[in-house]
Order: C-alpha cells, then structure tokens, then sequence
C-alpha cells in the first residue's frame, strides 16, 4: 500500500531534484584518445563528436489515443524497450528494438488528459464513476467511439471536460513521466529528457472528434522540467507554447519544441501567416527559431521533407508519402506542409522582408504508441496497438480467409488498412553529432541542429561547408578535425566570401542494414531547388545531368534478397556547387539513399505466401536526410 | 522523508479509527441486518495513498473522514443491490468486477522483501545480466573499400610494424566515426561496425603488433589490438542492490500477469468462431 504513495513522493522529488547534474565519475579510457577529453568527460568522448542515434516521440498508456487501444505499458517499459529488453505489445507479440539499443529515447505522452482514460478504467479512481467512463469502456462500440471522441474534440477544441480534467493527477502523472526519465537517465550510456507532445490540431468545419490538421509539437527540458505541461486545454496556439516556453526558460527551465507530421498539416505548419491570421515579422521569426530549432521530417506517418507536386523534377520525392489528416480521409493541403518548401519560403521572406522563421534543422521519430518503435522493414507492428498490429489490419496480407486481393470486402478494417495503416512506415531515428552520451552534450547538439534523420537504419552522415577545403582535405586521415576547423558543420551558417563554397558530405552505411547507393545535396534558394547526385557507389561520377549511374543492385521481390551490385559501405565527396551564384542566399542539405530493399509490406506478403497488395510499392530506399547549411551572401 | 509522511499518516488513521466510530449507530444496524461493514486500516492506508498519488498533497483528516464514509455508504448499498440480484447479468457489473479482481492481484503483486536466498537464485539465473561483456581497446587504420588494393595494406601494415613507424593516426583514408576505442563491448562494436568485423576483431589476440587487414561493411581496417577482457560475471556482492532492484521490478510486472493466467488457467476456454 506504501508503494503508490512512495511513488508519488519520489516524483515530486525528482521534479526538484532533477537539475542536478551527472554524478558518475570521469572513468578511464585505455585507449590514447583522439583529443584531450575536458575533466568529468564519459567515456567514450571525442573532440570529433560521435554519432548517437535516438527515438525522440514514444507514447505509453498515459496518452488518450494510446490506452483505448490497449496500450498498456508504461514509460519505464518503454526504455527498458531502448535499451534493449523484450516487451510486449497489446495484441500480445514481442517487440524487440530492431538494430540493438539506442543512445537516447524520450517518452511524449500527449499532455491533455495525461494519464485520464487509466484513472478512468480504475475502480480506485472516482473518475471511473463518470458516465462518460463507463461509456469509453464498455461493450458497445458506439459509445466507447463516442466518449472517445468527446476526448478528441476537447483536445482539438481546447474547451475542457471539465469532469475529466483532474489537474492534480494530470501532474501526477506527468510526474511519473519526469521520474522514469530520471531512473533510466545514465551519463555515457543512455540519455532520456523530461519531455511531453502538445496536441494542437485546426478546425475542420466537416469533422467531428479529433479530425484536422497536426499542428503537434513534442516539447523537450534540457534539465529541469515544470511541475506541470502546457497543453491544448491551456491554449491550442503553438505561439502561447512559445510564450510558455520564453517564461520557462527565463525561470532557467530550458527547453525545444520539434513539430511533426507537418505533411499532415493542411497547410498550417509552414503556413505564411500566424496562427490568428496576422502576417509574419521578425519577433515571430525569432520566437519561432528559438524554441522550435528542429523539425520532425520522417516518422511512421510519412515523409515531410517534400512531395511530387513541389518537386516534379526529384525522382525521390514520391517516397513513402501520407496525406491523410488525422483520424479523418481529408487529404492534406499540399503547400505549407513540407519543409523544403518552407526553407524555400523562408529564403523568400529573409529577401524580402529580412526574417526567416524556418530555419530548423531535421530530425526522425516513431511517433509509436506502444511503447517501442518499429523501425525495421523485416519486424514492422506499426504504431498504434490492437487495431494495427496484425498485417491484415494494415493491408499488407489480404483479410484471413480471402487470399485474392481483389475480393477483398469493404469493411472498416480494410477501410482503414488502405487509407492510413498499409502507408504508414517503418520509421524512423534521429542521428546526433555530440562529443558523448550526456544530456548537456546531446542537447546542444540540437541547438547547434547538428542533427539528421534517417528512415530507420542507422547510417551515419556528415556535413561541412567551407572555403578552404581541397582534395587533400577530403583523404586527411585527420579529416573531421580540419573539418570542423575549417568551416561549418551541418546545422550551421556559412557566411560568403566571394567564392564558392566547398562542401564535404560524407557518409557510411548501417553496418546491419544494406549498403549506399548515392549521396546527394539538395539546394533551395528563393526561386527553386535542385537535387544533385555528390557521391557515386563505385566510385563513378556523376553525369552532366548531376546523376549517377545505375549501380547493379537489385532486390527479388520473392524472397527480398537482394544484389548489393556496387552499392558502398563509404560515399564521400568534395562538392561544389555547379550553379552557385555569390549573391544569392541558398539553403544545402544533404540526402543519403541506401540500395533498394523490401517494403515492410512485402516481407509479411512473402512471410504469410501471398502476393504483396497491388496498391503499395514493393521497395524502399531507406535514406537519411541532414540538417542543412545555409549560405549567407558577403554583405 | 519517510518519517515526515509516516507521522501524518498515522495520525490520519487515528481520525479515520474516531470517524469509524461515529458511525457505529449505522454500521451497526446495517451489520444486524447483512453482517458487518469493516474498514481495515489497509483500507484507509490504501484511500490515503491514492489520494496523494491524485492530488500531490496528503489528505485533510476531513477528507479522510469523507472517504471513509463514502466507502460504508457504497459497500451497504452494492450489498443490499447483491441481496436483490441487481448484478445478474449487467455488463458493467461484470467488467467491474473483472477490474476488481485485477486489483486485488496486483496488491498481491506488492512484493514482500526478499530473502538472501531468492537474491541468489535470480542471480544464479541470470547470470548473463550480471556479466560485464567481453570487450575490446583497439587502435584502428581505415582503408576505404575503393582506395584499398591488397599490395596498399601489405604495405601499410609493413609500415606500422616498422621498428620506427610514423604516427599511425597520419595513414590510411578517415574514418568517419572514432579512430581508437576504449572498452569497446561486442554487441556495441556489432551496432558500429557489424557482426563479420565484430567476431574477426574479437577473434584475435592483443598485440603490440598490427594486425589485419579485418574487413567491415565499412571498408578494410588495419588494428592495434591494445587490450581484449574476456566477459567475467561480477560478484554477487558488487551487484547485490541491483540484483534486488532487478528482482522487485520483475516481481512487480510479471506477478500480476501470472496471477491472471493462473485465474483463466481454472477455466476452460472455447471462443466461437476460433479455429
């Protein structure tokens, strides 16, 4: 009976404990290490940074959308799952981390009605004595839909339900959050922040419930977190998050915001107005970069980075694209809604109206709601519990019993398997650049948005701009020292001076997944973009058309074994602009494309001995994207 | 900490035990009529904690007395609705009760402090938890899988078994990710440079001299393999808090779920339909 109570205190506890700092002790390294470590470094340290990988957007049972779908694990589940251990998932299959433990992992649980819907199925709780709690879990499929989506609406809305919103327990809950952050946090070795999702969606006159545009955004605290989250039930405009945030921060509780699913957005993420309608200036521009300096590109609901329409001349843009809006079959309104069309527009605004209010750097996540990320093609289960976690459910097998695809009923779960689940991704992580495993240095690695995103494996990318890079530069076994040295990393500004500048991309493969293809960077000015192809497997170059050859690899649709052809463990390159023009502001980023392999939907097609669904593509290239460089002309 | 919530609580449970007994006259004829109501002090430890978890704070003696009355209240009238039959049947009673149920195991799951000797055997069984892995300190020369012919690493190994060899960190391509490792653990060294490299780098036995050339996914590396430690289990004495703590979390999470199978365990399942 103590142990609740115990609970509780611990996390109150830790909420005012939890600013202090590492206490491990500096352990030594055997090895001569590159560069002097500072005192009190982990091991493991390096000068030249190293490459962290995470899952920054994890949901457990105390997010609304989680736990009425059977999600029943907790936070401090969800990071044993990180590090490495077997835990479940609701239809009750193992989930195990696909590629080994990851460096860093943060639970998100959406902060409105945090914790509500367990207290609401808990006898101990009066809450469970609410109508609209007998409703949510009863028998009757109408009312448990309708009582969820009294929830839903309240969270788009913003209105409260009043006897739902228990704000001493949502903090105790949030607490719980903090406090099993805090447990599984290890300098060196594995790091977690305090961190929670607020859940801002737009209006759709049309629909009911949860239904619109993602305006979310998941908000992290560098140290210290507030004894209470701001939410939609606060105010659903992301601006009052800021001012939220700007007054924390001036308290000394330092955070980021990183929105996801802007390509689910209707437009409103990267929309050229504020949120009220007003026009953009500089304060919001500031307001905006200083707490939002990284976005969400990749995750289990599609790509962000760009879509056909905006780039016809990218032959990778039609890649794993979701236009669906939330709980709804609205498609998305294209523009606004990706981000190389937002760094375009914000080149745009910073020369014509001196500003620019997108200049983040790019991340991946899950966005999982079980707990565990499925970040494989070979052991995908989707993400949001009892309705998709078999393959039928998402579309990838026929419905049991009917082995034609084209007889396949009309039904709700086929309805949903072909509008959301079978396009949804086995993806994706963020990559950091950080001198090691701490809090402090993985944090100001996001300010610094020395940060990439990958669709799931775990490549490892770098980015340098410069003006004195040469060829020698490129083979110098000492190259990431000179580089950082010489110039800017990604995520960096790279102020002109007169010539072209010269980049460095440089890649390595996931050493447990299939090897590189190309790298290539992409550059947005004001008035266009352009993909161009850096670095060729096989060491070939790229033609006049900025392409490179066809590299002989192959996948067997059949079995999903696949020809590595010359696909590359390393691409590296030297690369200068061929279409530079000095007086011109431009934004480069670099895209790294692995081989082709199969598509999480055609592995369980060949597992279960059915075709694969027609409607899907049958491979992906897996690819990391990294935070750009942007160019500043001399003044 | 504990002592300052252990007082306050006591006294909590002293009010409750006077509330009680104020409402002795009516338990009393509620007991004449369908047995006694108690309220254990369980029960009121149990209201009080929940009411911390919910509300951050500990409760008022006032609100004590208020749950506690609350609680004779629900349990005479969901007696006398059993003693009419009003649970025959109803969906929500059932699922009530199910939940109940639940709760009831997982106050059982509440583990009692282990002894020295259950330490030992959830030690004993996981052993492999409590085995620091086998690791590695290596030096390594990278050597790009396009620039490398075999006559390059020939060459180059010959150079850095030389009797005066050059710094090492000035030869070979760069590599991307560190170029020495401390203590680098197998299943760390499989994540960065895949399983083939893992096992032929684990494989060899450390040497002033470099070996290789070990092939990656990555490319060719020429290594200095300063140091290799076998995994060793570490004393029971050097793990003994966290063995506990591993034992309590386990104890917690799986108790519950076992308890439950046990319970359908007593039925006889047949789901219509299932083939």
């Amino acid at each position: 009976m103590w142990k609740t109570l115990a609970l509780a205190t611990t996390a109150l506890t830790l909420v005012a404990c939890s600013g202090n700092k590492s206490e491990e002790a500096p352990a030594d390294s055997a090895a001569v290490p590159e560069s002097t470590a500072p005192d009190g470094a982990t091991p493991g340290y390096s000068a030249e940074r190293n490459a962290y990988f995470g899952d920054m957007h994890i949901h457990t049972r105390n997010s609304f959308d989680a736990y009425i779908f059977n999600v029943r694990r907790t936070a401090d589940d969800a990071y044993r799952f990180a590090k490495g251990e077997t835990i479940k998932h609701p239809a009750g299959f193992d989930m195990v981390i696909a590629g080994g433990p990851l460096d860093f992992y943060t639970v998100t649980d959406h902060a409105e009605y945090l914790g509500i819907l367990p207290a609401m199925n808990s006898k101990d709780s009066p809450l469970s004595e609410l109508p609209r709690a007998k409703d949510m879990f009863s028998t009757d499929p109408d009312k448990i839909l309708a009582a969820f989506q009294g929830v839903g609406e309240s969270v788009r809305s913003g209105e409260k339900i009043e006897e739902l919103y228990a704000e001493p327990l949502i903090n105790s809950v949030w607490g719980q959050n903090i406090a099993a952050a805090e447990k599984h946090n290890e300098p060196g070795v594995f790091t977690t922040f305090s961190a929670y999702e607020f859940t801002s969606v737009t209006t759709e006159d049309s629909e009911d419930g949860f239904g619109g545009g993602n305006l979310h955004r998941n908000v992290f605290f560098r140290g210290e977190a507030p004894a209470r989250a701001f939410s939609t039930l606060d105010s659903t405009n992301p601006e009052d998050l800021w001012d939220w945030m700007d007054a924390q921060r001036a308290e000394g509780r330092e955070s980021i915001a990183i929105p996801h699913n802007s390509n689910v957005s209707d437009g409103q993420m990267f929309r050229l107005e504020t949120y009220n309608g007003d026009p953009l200036d500089a304060a919001y521009a500031d307001q905006r970069n200083r707490n939002e300096p990284l976005i969400e590109v990749t995750q289990v609901k599609g790509t962000s980075e760009t879509h056909p329409d905006l780039s016809p001349n990218d032959e990778w843009a039609n890649f794993e694209i979701y236009d669906e809006l939330l709980a709804s079959n609205i498609v998305s309104k294209t523009k606004g809604s990706y981000v190389r069309e937002a760094y375009r527009n914000g080149l745009k605004l910073q020369e014509e109206q001196g500003f620019n209010p997108f200049r983040f750097g790019m991340t991946g996540a899950s966005d999982s709601h079980v707990a565990g990320g499925a970040y494989s093609e070979t052991d995908f289960w989707s993400k949001v519990g009892i309705v998709d976690g078999l393959p039928f459910q998402r579309g990838s097998v026929p419905m049991p019993g009917i082995t034609d695809w084209a007889d396949q009923p009309d039904n709700r779960t086929t309805h949903n398997a072909k509008h959301w689940f079978s396009r949804w991704s086995a993806s994706g992580l963020t990559g950091v650049w950080a001198e090691e495993n701490t809090r402090d240095a993985i944090f100001d690695a996001f300010r610094r948005k020395e940060t990439f995103a990958t669709t799931g494996p775990r490549m490892k990318v770098r980015f340098f701009g410069g003006f004195g890079y040469t060829a020698d530069t490129l083979n110098a076994p000492d190259l990431a020292r000179q580089a950082y040295a010489g110039g800017v990393a990604m995520g960096g500004d790279l102020v002109g001076a007169g010539e072209a500048p010269r980049f460095i991309a440089w890649a390595i493969q996931d050493a447990n997944s299939a090897p590189l293809q190309r790298v290539q960077v992409v550059k947005v000015t004001s008035s266009g973009e352009a993909v161009y192809d850096a670095a060729c497997s096989g060491g070939a170059a790229p033609d006049a058309n900025h392409r490179c050859p066809d590299n002989g690899a192959s996948v067997d649709i059949t079995t999903c074994t696949t020809t590595d052809g010359s696909g590359a463990g390393e691409l590296k390159a030297l690369w200068t602009d061929p279409d530079f023009v000095p007086g011109q502001r431009a934004t480069y980023y670099v895209r790294v494309l692995e081989n082709p392999t199969c598509r999480w939907s055609t592995w369980e097609a060949n597992r279960n001995g059915t075709p694969p669904n027609p409607d899907l593509p049958t491979t992906i290239q897996e690819r990391a994207y990294t935070s750009p460089i942007w160019y500043i002309p001399p003044a | 900490m504990r002592q300052f919530l252990r007082e306050p609580l006591v006294h909590f449970v002293i009010v409750a035990l006077l509330v009680f007994a104020g409402h002795a006259a009516w338990t009393a004829h509620v007991a004449a009529r369908d047995g006694t109501i108690t309220v254990t002090r369980d029960d009121m430890q149990r209201m009080a904690a929940l009411y911390a978890s919910e509300s951050g704070a500990l409760p008022s003696p006032e609100d004590m007395a208020a749950m506690v009355s609350d609680k004779i209240r629900d349990e005479a009238l969901s007696r006398e609705a059993r003693r009419l039959g009003l649970d025959a049947g109803d969906t929500i009673i059932e699922r009530r009760l199910a939940q109940k149920m639940g709760f009831m195991i997982s106050d059982l799951a509440d583990p009692p402090a282990p002894d020295e000797a259950t330490l030992r055997a959830w030690y004993d069984a996981h052993q492999d938890v409590y085995t620091a892995p086998p690791n590695i300190t290596f030096e390594h020369v990278f050597l790009s899988t396009d620039s490398a012919t075999n006559a390059d690493t020939t060459t180059l190994l010959d150079t850095l078994n030389a009797p005066s060899p050059p710094d090492w960190r000035t030869l070979g391509d760069p590599f991307i990710l560190q170029r020495a490792y401390g203590d680098l653990p197998f299943r760390e060294t499989v994540r960065l440079f895949g399983t083939d490299f893992a096992t032929a780098l684990f494989a060899l036995d450390a040497s002033d001299a470099w070996q290789g050339p070990v092939r990656s996914a990555l490319g060719l590396h020429l290594v200095h393999l300063v140091a290799k430690e076998e995994g060793s289990l570490r004393p029971f004495e050097e793990v003994r808090s966290r063995v506990e703590a591993d034992w309590r979390d386990d104890a917690r999470r799986s108790a519950n779920e076992t308890a439950i199978a046990d319970i359908i365990k007593r039925y006889k399942v047949r789901i219509e339909g299932a083939e």
